[in-house]
């Protein structure tokens, strides 16, 4: 039977990351995962509200929970940046009764109790699915392709207490990766942080650490980058566009979304405009392992 | 001394145990167990540009040197990355003390500060939360752009990205928009 979950595509599936939203809608099903939707769900607040308002980074990502707990489903967050969000404000109004109620008073009439499960991409198809099945059910292995997985800040760094993955050196990616019939090489940037947000506001620190991932990619060879945040794959893919003068490192590695190679080793294939969507077009890489 | 009391230093500056008391009331964290190994700084991505890197706000916080830690250009560049916090020998969620120093330096001062532009983009952000319950990428830039005086430096970028079908025009919106809109009008009159 499938395995139902709560899915909050958040504000960037819909528009800059709209490839990330199509692949995972295209390749969970044949895992046994059905997505539903959580009705009416709201931005999380993202760092605008945690940065000016308490209240409001509470109150936002708390609507979408009580909205996930009346369908009796778990709250599923592709993106690294909301679901972090998620997360901490979920341990938070678990931990403490009387900011359960403040809370509550915000998001009234709903009631949040505080029962649903918060998870990222790389928990379902780890302890979910599982990495045997995915192999299983690959048709169309990734052979040939050397990926460095990059995880980002938020997949695993939660304070206080311990996330699903290690959070030094996470190795979920990887293993999903190795399932998917390519090659993970270990590099040194697995975690390093790529500006984020800060890209709209400080460009050159974007630009300094972003381009920095890059070079270590290029390093040991890589013939791509593998992430599961849309501001990772944003920030990587818009380094090397060529858009700006600044934006012009010359590692010419596409930026995929996992949910995008899954598919893809799944056996489906994406329409054409889908990987127009990339600055750094995939096709030729693609196309070299036989793969389009 | 009681620890309410103020004090003035040689340089003008005023030390004020009541700041440290309202972090840690605030954060719950223990900041007063900061024994200065700098883990934090070292491993901060963030360090070289900033005026002043997470182990020196620790300190100001735990010396009750409110201005010092509210004026730093650093709170605002913090990417809020958790790296010294998962670090943090001492278990500190210094992250969420960068991110209360920043809440704390809005509601005093609001948008005073060398790095306005950095609290102008979160305000436009909430904005357009608040109106639609979900964000609008090209709104937002576009607005943010024109906020700031820098409207076309980025228009070949924009231009490309709504071509390559990753901006959409039309803002999604949440149905229940009353909802958001009560959350909003509850959050601000709170306190922070
Ligand atoms: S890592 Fe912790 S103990 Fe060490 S300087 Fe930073 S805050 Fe202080
Ligand atoms: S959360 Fe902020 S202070 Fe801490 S390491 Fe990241 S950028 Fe530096």
């Amino acid at each position: 039977m499938a395995i139902q979950i709560g899915y909050f595509p958040g504000c960037s599936l819909h528009s800059s990351a709209k490839e990330y939203n199509d692949s995972i809608k295209a390749s969970f099903g044949d895992l046994g995962i059905e997505l539903k939707e959580i009705p009416d769900w709201n931005c999380c607040g993202a760092t605008a509200a945690h940065s000016l308002n308490e209240a409001l980074a509470l109150a936002l990502p708390a609507r979408n929970l009580a909205m996930a707990e009346q369908e009796g489903l778990s709250l599923f967050a592709p993106c690294s940046a909301c679901y972090h969000r998620f997360l901490l404000t979920n341990r938070k109004l678990c931990a403490s009764e009387e900011l359960l109620l403040e809370v509550n008073e915000l998001i009234a009439p709903l009631d949040y109790k505080g029962s649903t499960e918060v998870k990222n991409i790389l928990d379902i198809l780890v302890e979910d699915v599982g990495v045997k099945k995915i192999k299983e059910s690959v048709k169309r292995p990734l052979k040939g392709l050397r990926l460095v997985s990059y995880y980002g800040c938020l997949l695993t760094r939660v304070p206080h207490g311990q996330a699903s993955d290690d959070q030094e050196n996470p190795v979920y990616m990887d293993m999903v990766v190795e399932a998917l019939g390519a090659e993970p090489v270990p590099w040194p940037s697995k975690m390093d942080c790529c500006g984020a947000s800060l890209n709209i506001t400080e460009e050159a620190i974007v630009c300094r650490l972003s381009s920095h991932i890059l070079d270590n990619a290029q390093a040991v060879t890589a013939g791509a980058v593998v992430t599961s945040c849309t501001l990772c794959q944003m920030n990587l893919d818009l380094m090397q566009s060529g858009t700006k003068p600044e934006y012009n490192h010359p590692a010419n590695l596409p930026v995929f979304y996992i949910s995008e190679l899954l598919a893809l080793a799944l056996g489906h294939d994406f329409p054409q405009g889908h990987w127009k969507k990339h600055f750094v077009d995939p096709r030729g890489v693609l196309e070299k392992l036989g793969l389009t | 001394m009681k620890p309410s009391e103020r004090i003035q230093v040689s340089d003008g500056s005023v030390i004020d145990p009541g700041f440290t008391q309202k972090v840690i009331q605030l954060t719950g964290e223990e900041v007063m167990t900061c024994f200065q190994c700098l883990k934090c700084t070292n491993g901060c991505p963030l360090a070289p540009e900033m005026d002043v890197p997470p182990n020196k706000a620790i300190r100001y916080v735990q010396l009750g040197m409110r201005d010092a830690a509210l004026a730093a250009d650093s709170i605002w560049i913090c990417a809020t990355c958790y790296t010294c916090s998962v670090r943090c020998p001492n278990d500190i969620d210094i992250a969420h003390v960068m991110d209360t120093l920043r809440r704390l330096a809005y509601q005093s001062q609001g948008d005073d500060t060398p790095k306005a532009h950095i609290v102008h983009f979160h305000e436009l952000f909430l904005d357009s939360l608040k109106q639609y319950g979900r964000v609008n990428e090209t709104k937002l830039l576009a607005r943010y752009e024109l906020k700031e005086g820098r409207f076309l430096k980025d228009a070949k970028l924009g231009m490309k990205m709504f071509f390559m079908g990753k901006m959409s025009i039309f803002p999604e919106k949440v149905q229940n928009k009353e909802q958001i809109k009560k959350i909003f009008d509850r959050a601000s009159k709170r306190k922070g």
